[in-house]
């Protein structure tokens, strides 16, 4: 969020839809997108390297000569097959049939839509796919690293011709919106004092904190506790929470009790 | 209304909202009834309206990331573009493809022409030194045309017909694409193909006739060069509508015009996969064999024909409504 924002950061785009909402999306960096793309070729070649390995063992299992007359040529046309249809079909056929999703992208919940926000066609598919022997693979892909850094959406040249973006989708969870469960038993003795009033971001933070804290290591959660408290200390400005001695964490609960 | 309070009343609709989702994505939509479709689309425009209320009371948190994510999927399946049926899928390949060359006829005579300069070259080259060919000939095939020979008939009877014509229509595809592909190297990459493949062909012609084998060539080629070389020609042709679009983009900014002519450079494209599918199997199949050279011809030129005839005559009447079909 701070004006010093680079590519390796979270860059947003907006988008603007029929209902007249901007739309905010979260694109994919560098980092995350080469990584799609190595978990895709991973995979790939894996496949390569069964197919080949299982007919290798095999013929030597089942060493008849019809066998192995017939095998070899049905191999040698799965792997031209394979190696060809990984090189123009793979990544052409999943983004389509996946909406905008291949293996690798899916892992690292990516996706690829349009520009103005709706799912990709088979024709952007295409687009953006075919081109990438000129803008991602083998030494080509530096001008497609480099385009991913320059261009202010992060676009390719295939983004570019088919007009497309590729987003990060953060895992919905609602439960971090939780109000923290204790809280409530406690402060049924208590008469509640509420008052003081937090911003959104600064709520979305500590309930957020407290609803993790279980799950965090010991060490981690008291090294983070008096982190927070020192961010939420403007809020207290001039309440008795401002001078108070409680333990960071304490103090924290206190503080969403009275908010 | 705190983003507490908020939460707490919402989160039933959105998680109902959810829940759909996941299951239209994964079903699609024709394995839904009308209450759902009509739930959905309410459900849509009431987490729009959330978007908006916390796009302005409670910018820049996780809550609002969650509900762009959740309404632009909840989006995506209400503005769906059209599925691929038989009739998208007929338009396509009957009128978009055949329009898109049509469109683009002075770029595939520019592609004809590097190519055919290439051929030139070729042909001149080997005519002031038959070592040219050494450049650009790997040596088995240079080995069995100086001792009089088609180096075809050895590696076809070796290379059973179905792995030759596999091997031999994926590297063409691979060729033509990479010539469309090539184009946004501003056609550096498409030209360098379209002309190496017309001095090699060029090469061979010229080295054949000094050995005494023009006519074992022509015969070889007869059934499937037609096919083949028009593919090229038509995807080199492509790669240089894409290049025009970079060097000379018009009014357009540069990104635009390329993403408007792309569309149809990548029809033209795709429009040479089946035919060099076709053209690679009969290369494997047909042109080494005992066939008749009559066959051969006739069998070629009526591929060629009807290709050109396909390309240039199909799908004149229906611009309009094709045209918005896949886009």
């Amino acid at each position: 969020m701070s004006p010093s924002t680079t590519t390796w950061d979270r860059r947003k785009a907006e988008l603007e839809l029929p209902e007249e909402i901007d739309l905010q999306v979260e694109l994919a960096n560098v980092g995350s997108r080469t990584l799609a793309i190595l978990v895709d070729i991973a995979i790939g070649s894996l496949v390569l390297f069964i197919v080949y390995s299982l007919w290798e063992l095999l013929a030597h299992d089942v060493a008849e000569d019809w066998f192995i007359k017939v095998s070899s040529s049905v191999v040698k046309i799965a792997l031209i097959l394979l190696i060809f249809g990984f090189q123009w079909c793979y990544f052409n056929l999943f983004e389509w049939l996946w909406n905008g999703q291949t293996p690798g992208k899916r892992l690292l919940h990516l996706r690829v839509i349009k520009v103005d926000g709706s799912p990709v066609s088979g024709i952007d598919v295409l687009l953006r796919n075919l081109s990438r022997p000129v803008d991602t693979l083998g030494p080509m892909g530096l001008i497609g690293l480099l385009m991913i850094f320059v261009n202010r959406k992060a676009q390719r040249l295939g983004d570019l011709m088919a007009q497309t973006l590729v987003i990060h989708e953060t895992a919905i969870d609602w439960s971090i919106f939780d109000q923290v469960e204790t809280l409530d038993a406690q402060a049924q003795g208590v008469v509640a004092t509420p008052g003081i009033r937090l911003n959104s971001t600064q709520w979305e933070l500590l309930h957020r904190y407290l609803n993790r804290r279980e799950s965090f290591e010991a060490e981690v959660r008291q090294r983070l506790a008096p982190i927070l408290r020192d961010a939420l200390k403007r809020a207290v400005r001039g309440t008795d929470l401002e001078r108070s001695t409680l333990a960071p964490e304490d103090w924290l609960l206190e503080l969403a009790r009275r908010s | 209304m705190t983003l507490g309070n908020f939460v707490r009343t919402n989160r039933p609709r959105w998680e109902q909202l959810e829940k759909m989702l996941a299951h239209i994505e994964a079903k699609g939509p024709r394995k839904t009834d009308r209450v759902f479709l009509r739930e959905l689309s309410a459900l849509y425009r009431g987490t729009t309206g959330d978007l908006a209320f916390a796009q302005t009371h409670f910018r820049g948190t996780t809550l609002q990331l969650f509900l762009h994510q959740l309404v632009a999927r909840a989006h995506n399946q209400i503005y769906r573009p059209h599925r691929l049926s038989s009739r998208v899928l007929g338009s396509f390949v009957f009128t978009e493809i055949p329009q898109a060359v049509r469109q683009h006829l002075s770029a595939v005579t520019w592609s004809a022409i590097i190519f055919f300069l290439g051929i030139a070259m070729g042909l001149s080259a080997v005519q002031f030194d038959e070592r040219a060919a050494s450049i650009i000939l790997p040596n088995n095939i240079l080995n069995s045309i100086y001792s009089g020979q088609m180096w075809t008939g050895s590696i076809f009877s070796v290379v059973p017909a179905p792995v030759a014509s596999t091997y031999l229509f994926t590297s063409n595809i691979s060729v033509a694409l990479l010539a469309f592909a090539g184009g946004l190297s501003c056609g550096v990459i498409t030209t360098w193909i379209l002309f190496q493949n017309g001095f090699m062909l060029g090469v061979v012609f010229k080295l054949c006739a000094n050995y005494g084998l023009l006519g074992a060539l022509l015969e070889f080629i007869a059934s499937h060069g037609w096919l083949e070389i028009s593919s090229i020609v038509i995807a080199g042709g492509a790669g240089l509508v894409m290049a025009n679009a970079l060097i000379n983009p018009g009014s357009y900014s540069r990104s635009d015009a390329l993403a408007s002519r792309g569309r149809t450079a990548v029809r033209m494209a795709v429009g040479c996969v089946p035919a060099l599918v076709i053209s690679g199997c009969i290369e494997a199949f047909v042109s080494p064999s005992q066939a008749p050279v009559w066959f051969k011809m006739a069998l070629g030129l009526t591929l060629g024909a009807s290709f050109w005839a396909y390309l240039l005559l199909t799908g004149k009447a229906t611009t309009l409504t094709a045209q918005s079909a896949v886009q």
